[in-house]
C-alpha cells in the first residue's frame, strides 16, 4: 500500500536523524546512566537497607530506565519537530499525501525507538553491576511503550508551542526532569516526610516508575493496575491532542 | 474536462489583514500558467492554500476536481511544489532529500532510488549527490528544489518565482525544462517578477493585486488589451509646440522637438501625420515598438489607475 510506504519512510527518518547523531543522542544517556548506578547504587546504596525487600541497587534500575525512556522520547520528538519547524523543511513533509495521523505517528515511533535504544543501552550497563530476573515482562513493554508514545506525544507538543530552542530546555528543567525525581526514580513513597506524600499522587511519573517497577521487580507503591489506566488515560489524551493540532495545523500551516 | 486547479470566492485573512478577497480562477490541464503580481499581492498565499501550507476559512479550492482539505492526501499526491525558499531537511545530502521525498509519495526505495538517479544526471547534481544541500552552490540547490518536486511525477507543478537569483543561463536552461515538462503534459503554475518569463513561457495569464484577481487572460489577449504599439515619430527639423489638435491626443513632444511620442489608439496615426504635414514638418524615421506583458502588468497594477476587466 503506497501509504504505507510514506509512513514507513518518515519512521526511517526519524530513526535516521538520531542514529546519524547517536555521540550526542544514544551515548551521554548510557555514560550517566552508568554514573547513577555507580554513584547512586553502589556508594551511597551501601547504606541504604533494602527497599521492599530489594537492594538499593536493584530498587534504583528500574527507575533510571524510566528516567531515560522519557527523556529520550521526549528528547527525540521535541527537537525533530522544532528544527523542522526552524529550518521550515515541516513543510515538506505537510505537502506529502501522508495523513495527519501517520505524520503524528511515525514521529511518535522515531522517540519510542531512540527511548528503547536508550533503556536497553542503561539496562546493560545495570548488568556490570546487578542482575536480576524480570517480574513481569509485558508489563515492561506495557509500561515503556505507552511512556514513551507519551513523552514522544509532551515533545511534539512542546515543540509545536516553542519559539525558540531555549523553550525546550526549560520544559526539561523545569518540569519533566523534577516530576520524574519526586515521581520516584531514588526512593519509595516510604521514604517521603508525610506531610507531603500525598502530593506524589498527582504525579503522573510516579505512576509511571511504580509500573515499570513492578513489571521488572515485581514491587511497586500503587497498585498495577491504577497505574496501567493511568499511563493509558495520559497516552490517548495526549497522543489525540497531538494529532488535533497537526490536523488544524497549529503553528504549522500559515 | 476537470480544471487543473479550480479556485472559486476564496478569501483568506491574517488576523485582520484580508491576504485574499474573493479570489476566483481556473487553470485547465495542460496549460502553463502564470500568475503575476506585485509583492505581497497574494502570489504565495494562494500557492500555499493550494498546496495545503495555509488554512482558509471562505471558498472553495479544488485541485483536478478534489477538495485541497477534505481530500487533501489526493491533492497533494497530484502536485509538486517548488517554494521560494530552500526548505530542506539539514540533515540529509541531496540524494537522500530525492529518496526521502520519493518514499513520502509511496515510492518504494528501489523505484525511489532510480527516479533520484535519472532527477540528479537532469539537473546535473550527480556528482554532488553525497554532498549536504548547504554546500551547493544557490543554482544547484534551486534545481534540487525542482528535480524533488518532480521526484513523484506529479501532474501538476507550481513554482514560485523559480529563477529568483538565478544567472541568466541556468534560467534559460529551466525555461527549456520546463517548456518540455509542459509539452510531456504536465500543467505548469509559475509565480515569477520576470514578466519576460512569464511572456516567454505561459499561454495563460492572471494577475493578483492587493488580493484580487484584476486580469485573466490568454498571454496575447491580455497584451493586447492593456497595451498598445507606442510610436515615434522622429522629425528632420525641430517642433518648438505642439499643434493644438494633438495636445488632446495625449502626444508627447521629446528631445527639444525632434521626437514625438504616443500611443496607438483611436487612429492616432493618421491624425498626427495629417497635422504634422499641415504645418510642413517632414518625418525622418518612424520607430513602433510592440506592447509586452510588462507594459500591461505595469498598466494593470498602477495604483491610479482603474481597472474595469471581465475576470
Amino acid at each position: 500500500m503506497k501509504s504505507l510506504v510514506g509512513f514507513r519512510t518518515l519512521v526511517w527518518r526519524e530513526i535516521y536523524r538520531f542514529v546519524s547523531v547517536f555521540t550526542q543522542t544514544i551515548f551521554p544517556p548510557v555514560v550517566s546512566s552508568f554514573l547513577y548506578i555507580f554513584i547512586f547504587g553502589l556508594s551511597l546504596g551501601e547504606r541504604i537497607e533494602t527497599v521492599h525487600g530489594f537492594p538499593y541497587l536493584v530498587f534504583l534500575i528500574p527507575g533510571l530506565v524510566m528516567m531515560y525512556v522519557i527523556e529520550g522520547s521526549y528528547s527525540n520528538t521535541s527537537s525533530s519537530l522544532f528544527i523542522s519547524r526552524w529550518a521550515n523543511n515541516i513543510e515538506e513533509l505537510l505537502v506529502t499525501p501522508l495523513s495527519y495521523f501517520e505524520m503524528v505517528l511515525a514521529v511518535l515511533i522515531g522517540g519510542l525507538v531512540r527511548s528503547l535504544v536508550t533503556a536497553t543501552g542503561v539496562f546493560l550497563v545495570s548488568l556490570f553491576f546487578v542482575r536480576f530476573p524480570i517480574a513481569h515482562p509485558l508489563a515492561v513493554v506495557y509500561f515503556v511503550v505507552l511512556v514513551s508514545l507519551s513523552f514522544s506525544s509532551v515533545g511534539m507538543i512542546v515543540a509545536l508551542f516553542a519559539e525558540e530552542f531555549e523553550h525546550l530546555s526549560i520544559c526539561t528543567t523545569f518540569v519533566i526532569t523534577p516530576l520524574i525525581f519526586f515521581g520516584g526514580v531514588f526512593h519509595s513513597i516510604e521514604m517521603v516526610p508525610s506531610a507531603i506524600k500525598w502530593l506524589t499522587v498527582f504525579n503522573p511519573m510516579f505512576y509511571m516508575i511504580n509500573g515499570l517497577r513492578y513489571g521488572m521487580l515485581g514491587i511497586a507503591d500503587t497498585p498495577v493496575f491504577l497505574s496501567g489506566a493511568i499511563v493509558f488515560v495520559i497516552f490517548i489524551a495526549l497522543f489525540s491532542l497531538t494529532v488535533y493540532l497537526f490536523r488544524i495545523g497549529f503553528k504549522l500551516r500559515k | 474536462m476537470t480544471p487543473a486547479v479550480s479556485i472559486h470566492s476564496l478569501t483568506k485573512f491574517y488576523r485582520k489583514f484580508k491576504a485574499l478577497d474573493q479570489v476566483s480562477f481556473e487553470v485547465e490541464e495542460g496549460d502553463f500558467f502564470g500568475f503575476l503580481g506585485p509583492n505581497g499581492a497574494g502570489k504565495t498565499t494562494t500557492i500555499n492554500v493550494v498546496t495545503g501550507l495555509a488554512n482558509y476559512k471562505e471558498g472553495d479550492v479544488r485541485i483536478f476536481g478534489y477538495n485541497v482539505r477534505s481530500d487533501y492526501r489526493k491533492t497533494r499526491a497530484l502536485i509538486g511544489l517548488v517554494p521560494q525558499e530552500f526548505n530542506f531537511d539539514p540533515f540529509l545530502s541531496a540524494e537522500q532529500i530525492l529518496l526521502f521525498e520519493g518514499g513520502y509519495f509511496g515510492y518504494p526505495w528501489r523505484e525511489a532510488k532510480k527516479r533520484a538517479q535519472e532527477l540528479l544526471e537532469s539537473f546535473d547534481l550527480a556528482e554532488k549527490r553525497k554532498e549536504g544541500y548547504k554546500r551547493l552552490s544557490g543554482g544547484m540547490k534551486r534545481r534540487l528544489l525542482i528535480a524533488r518536486a518532480l521526484m513523484h511525477r506529479p501532474k501538476i507543478l507550481i513554482l514560485d518565482e523559480p529563477t529568483a537569483g538565478v544567472d541568466l543561463e541556468l534560467r534559460h536552461r529551466l525555461w527549456d525544462f520546463l517548456r518540455r515538462l509542459n509539452r510531456d503534459g504536465t500543467t505548469v503554475f509559475l509565480t515569477t517578477h520576470y514578466i519576460e518569463e512569464a511572456e516567454k513561457l505561459c499561454n495563460r495569464i492572471g494577475v493578483i493585486h492587493e488580493g484580487k484577481i484584476i486580469a485573466l487572460d490568454p498571454t496575447d489577449v491580455l497584451i493586447r488589451k492593456m497595451a498598445r504599439d507606442r510610436v515615434e515619430l522622429f522629425l528632420k527639423k525641430p517642433l518648438y509646440e505642439l499643434p493644438r489638435e494633438l495636445v488632446s491626443l495625449d502626444v508627447a513632444l521629446r528631445d527639444s522637438g525632434r521626437k514625438l511620442q504616443f500611443e496607438e489608439k483611436e487612429e492616432v496615426v493618421p491624425r498626427v501625420l495629417k497635422a504634422l504635414h499641415e504645418k510642413g514638418y517632414e518625418i525622418e524615421h518612424i520607430d513602433v515598438r510592440r506592447p509586452t506583458l510588462e507594459d500591461a502588468f505595469l498598466k494593470l497594477t498602477k495604483k491610479e489607475v482603474h481597472f474595469d476587466i471581465d475576470t
